[in-house]
């Protein structure tokens, strides 16, 4: 700015064009107002970048302590019990499969044969000697591996406790305190020593091993006869199942032969762990696991029930409200679904689980309803609940957005129509939606990203179980509990340690939220941006 | 298919031969009487008694707000989509039919009356899918006869040889006087016997205007044609007859000649003189 000493002498007064502003710290008036608006913008742009840096900062040490956390797990052994554990939980399986085949029979025989149940269950008698057989062949492998899982773990205690002394007397050197802190014994672990314990008895398991093998085989060899042909198909499948099974048995002699505690977990094992881990288990004493696929599955499920149910309720009264409706009709439908954002989410999550969990439970229950996938169920709070809700939430953000877009389509492409001899249905249907389409689509978009972040809901009424949807199930998988990256922040943040593993995985769960959000509005965006242009 | 049964009355009527004829002879098309047209409470035509010839161009000309758009878009009922509108008196009679009549659906009169905007108004889709659009709402879907369409009525608007390479290119990538030629053959395409022209080519610089007004004179052989235009010159040199309107009255009609040589009423004469407007 030119100070006001620079101004030239005043020309003649009769024409006074030059005036001295008021200044203001050495700024004029126009100066400040916008400084202040320009700083408005400048705090907002700051506040984003200190989110992403703060996120950045607590989540990114995650994957150093998950990469540590993954090789206390194969050096204390506990990857090394995993083998025999994995064997007997398939064999688990397999004994749900024979009760499931027990039930389907005691059924047969009480509805086709009309016995009493104790009649039945006599029936049944031999079968139950084959299943109890069958089941129990398991035992000798169980406690091998229960007594190892006791050496691994205390391996494992050992070395954390271990690991927390060093912190402590880290900590107390810090203080000032070097006494106190050479008095802390420290240990050193021989990993090496330690695991022959565990290794050390692979012949032993060997010998177990081809054991159950042989008695599967023998009792799978003479299986109990079953009322009907189907039932005796089951067995059929149950035997190719055992055999199977049997089979992989020295792939897991092999595996465990080949396993070396000293062979290091990769960096990048850490991140797949985390990305495509399937399990999400934390203060477990075995092993924690910290893979967001469960939970990433969850939200996307919970995600797209909302949108199946917003999108045509959203779009459709767009339509309506932009082109159908009265005036009248507008001023009252508008302000109503607009309305539906002002609710706070945890009121619609209470009513989630009075009324519309406890109703659609019911409801599933219901003759007519029953084609529809998953009904009946029992579960009170699933993905349907849950997704339900959230698709209302959804509505107002596509409504408003969707109607917006309606509401940018030139007038004059519906009058070109109308005057061409179409009716209002076909000019909506063949002029409208195509102009406003990406639009629309960025409508949705926005919508699904409004689902996605949204927690108090999910929080409240998905049921919160932690575990993959079972998609096997086909579509009545909308009814099973599920949990979601949102929900399990919510939840665990308020009880970890900060800057334990389990704190900096909700941190890393959070930046991936964060991501997502930043993908759809970014491509929502540029699908607006395109719009623009091509309607010009 | 097309131009569906529903619409046999009126499709009847408009074949007849002919009810009247005026002065000069020419067979009268389109019959006013008496209307009266209202925005709400607000009256934007009174009494008007206008007799529109059968394949001429009729030129509606007056200042900005004296009813001709109105008037134009009461021949095709567009009027209808704006809330609130009514003719609260008069009636409108294409070859005898009272088109606001009862049993008249707007959709089938619009097949029959088409119209071009001030604006050009392409749809946001290839240059084939605009012709196409009329023929296909109304259930036409046969490919050959589609493609006949499409080069008849590119042709009609002396546009096929300057598009017919880039028929499947979007209708919003060709210039202002293209667009505008195309929407002339979007509308001949459904064959209307009437094309309303609310001031086709004010959006338009000279050439392009020139283009559209040498189209107009051929279009006149199969079509009867009523245009807006703010462009004395225009009227003068595209019209048979012109209506001059002021302050939503219907001050005189008559042959274009007369009009602009020899007016009879001096608030006319003020008008085509360039003393207000």
């Amino acid at each position: 700015m030119p100070p006001a000493s620079h101004t030239p002498p005043a020309p003649a007064p009769s024409f006074a064009i030059q005036k001295e502003r008021t200044r203001f710290l050495g700024l004029t008036l126009d100066e400040c107002i916008q400084g202040f608006f320009g700083g408005n913008a400048v705090v907002a742009v700051i506040v984003l970048g200190l989110i992403t840096l703060f996120l950045f900062r607590e989540g990114s040490s995650f994957f150093r302590q998950n990469q540590d956390n993954l090789s206390i797990y194969r050096q204390a052994g506990l990857e090394y019990v995993d083998f025999i554990r994995t064997q007997e939980e398939s064999h688990t399986a397999l004994t749900r499969y024979l009760s499931d085949l027990r039930l389907r029979a005691l059924r047969h025989h009480m509805d086709a044969d009309g016995l009493a149940v104790a009649d039945a269950n006599a029936r049944l008698a031999s079968f139950d000697e084959f299943a109890g057989r069958f089941s129990d062949a398991v035992e000798p492998i169980r406690g091998l591996r229960s007594e190892l899982g006791d050496v691994a773990v205390a391996i494992k205690t050992r070395h954390i406790n271990n690991l927390n002394r060093i912190q402590q007397r880290a900590q107390l050197v810090a203080a000032g305190k070097p006494d106190e802190a050479a008095a802390v014994e420290l240990e050193t672990i021989d990993f090496a020593g330690e695991i022959v314990a565990l290794t050390a008895t692979l012949p032993l398991y060997e010998e177990a091993s081809g054991a159950f093998a042989t008695a599967l085989n023998e009792i799978v060899a003479t299986p109990p006869p079953l009322p009907t042909l189907e039932l005796t198909a089951r067995v059929a499948r149950f035997q190719e199942l055992t055999a199977d099974y049997v089979a992989t048995f020295p792939a897991t002699i092999e595996a465990m032969r080949a396993w070396d505690h000293t062979a290091p977990v990769a960096f990048s094992e850490s991140f797949t762990a985390f990305i495509f881990g399937r399990e999400w288990l934390t203060a477990s004493f075995w092993q924690d696991w910290y893979g967001v696929l469960p939970l990433f599955t969850g939200s996307l499920l919970v995600s797209m029930i909302a949108l199946t149910l917003a999108v045509p309720l959203g779009v459709g009264a767009a339509i309506y409200v932009n082109q159908l409706a009265t005036p009248a009709e507008q001023r009252a439908i508008k302000p109503t679904i607009e309305f539906i954002s002002a609710i706070p989410s945890v009121v619609l999550g209470f009513f989630g689980i009075a009324v519309l969990g406890e109703f659609l439970r019911v409801a599933s229950g219901w003759e007519w309803l029953a084609w529809f996938p998953g009904f009946p169920f029992a579960e009170r709070l699933n993905a349907l609940t849950a997704g339900c809700l959230l698709g209302l939430i959804a509505v107002p953000t596509i409504f408003t957005l969707a109607e917006d877009a309606i509401n940018n389509v030139p007038r004059a492409f519906k009058e070109a129509s109308y005057a061409l001899g179409a009716t209002r249905l076909q000019t909506i249907v063949r002029i409208i939606v195509p102009a406003a389409l990406s639009g629309i689509i960025s409508a949705v978009l926005l919508g699904l990203g409004r689902v996605i972040g949204e927690t108090m809901v999910v929080l409240l009424c998905a049921g919160n179980r932690i575990a993959i949807p079972d998609f096997t199930a086909g579509l009545s998988v909308i009814t099973q509990p599920v949990h979601t990256m949102t929900g399990i922040i919510a939840q665990e943040m308020g009880e970890v340690v900060p800057g334990s593993i389990h704190y900096r995985a909700l941190f890393v769960v959070g930046l991936l939220l964060f991501f997502i959000a930043l993908l759809i509005n970014f491509v929502a965006q540029k699908i607006v941006r395109r719009y623009k242009i091509s309607v010009g | 298919m097309e131009t569906a049964s529903s619409a046999a009355p009126l499709k009847r009527s408009l074949a007849q031969p002919p009810s009247s004829s005026d002065a000069s002879g020419d067979s009268t098309l389109i019959d006013i009487q008496n209307l009266d047209f209202y925005y709400g409470a607000k009256q934007a035509l009174f009494d008007i008694n206008l007799r529109i010839p059968d394949k001429r161009v009729t030129a509606f000309i007056g200042p900005s707000g004296c009813g001709k758009s109105t008037l134009l878009r009461c021949l095709n009922r567009m009027n209808d989509l704006i809330d609130g509108t009514a003719v609260k008196r008069g009636t409108i009679k294409v070859r005898g039919v009272d088109i606001y009549g009862r049993t008249v659906d707007p959709i089938e009169l619009r097949k029959r009356v088409g119209m071009v905007f001030q604006k050009s108004n392409p749809f946001p889709k290839s240059i084939y899918e605009n012709i196409t659009y009329g023929l296909r709402i109304q259930g036409v879907n046969n490919k050959t006869r589609l493609d006949e369409v499409v080069e008849k009525s590119l042709r009609g608007a002396a546009l096929w040889d300057e598009v017919k390479d880039r028929l499947h290119e979007s209708g919003l990538g060709l210039s202002g006087g293209q667009q505008q030629r195309l929407c002339i053959a979007r509308t001949i395409a459904v064959e209307p016997e009437i094309i309303l022209m609310d001031e086709p080519c004010s959006a338009l610089d000279p050439i392009a205007t020139a283009k559209v007004e040498e189209l107009i004179h051929e279009l006149k052989k199969q079509f009867t044609i009523i245009i807006v235009t703010h462009s004395m010159q225009q009227a003068a040199r595209c019209s048979d007859r012109t209506a001059f309107f002021y302050m939503g009255k219907l001050i005189e009609f008559d042959e274009t000649r007369n009009i602009f040589m020899n007016p009879k009423n001096p608030q006319t004469e003020a008008y085509v003189s360039g003393r207000f407007g």
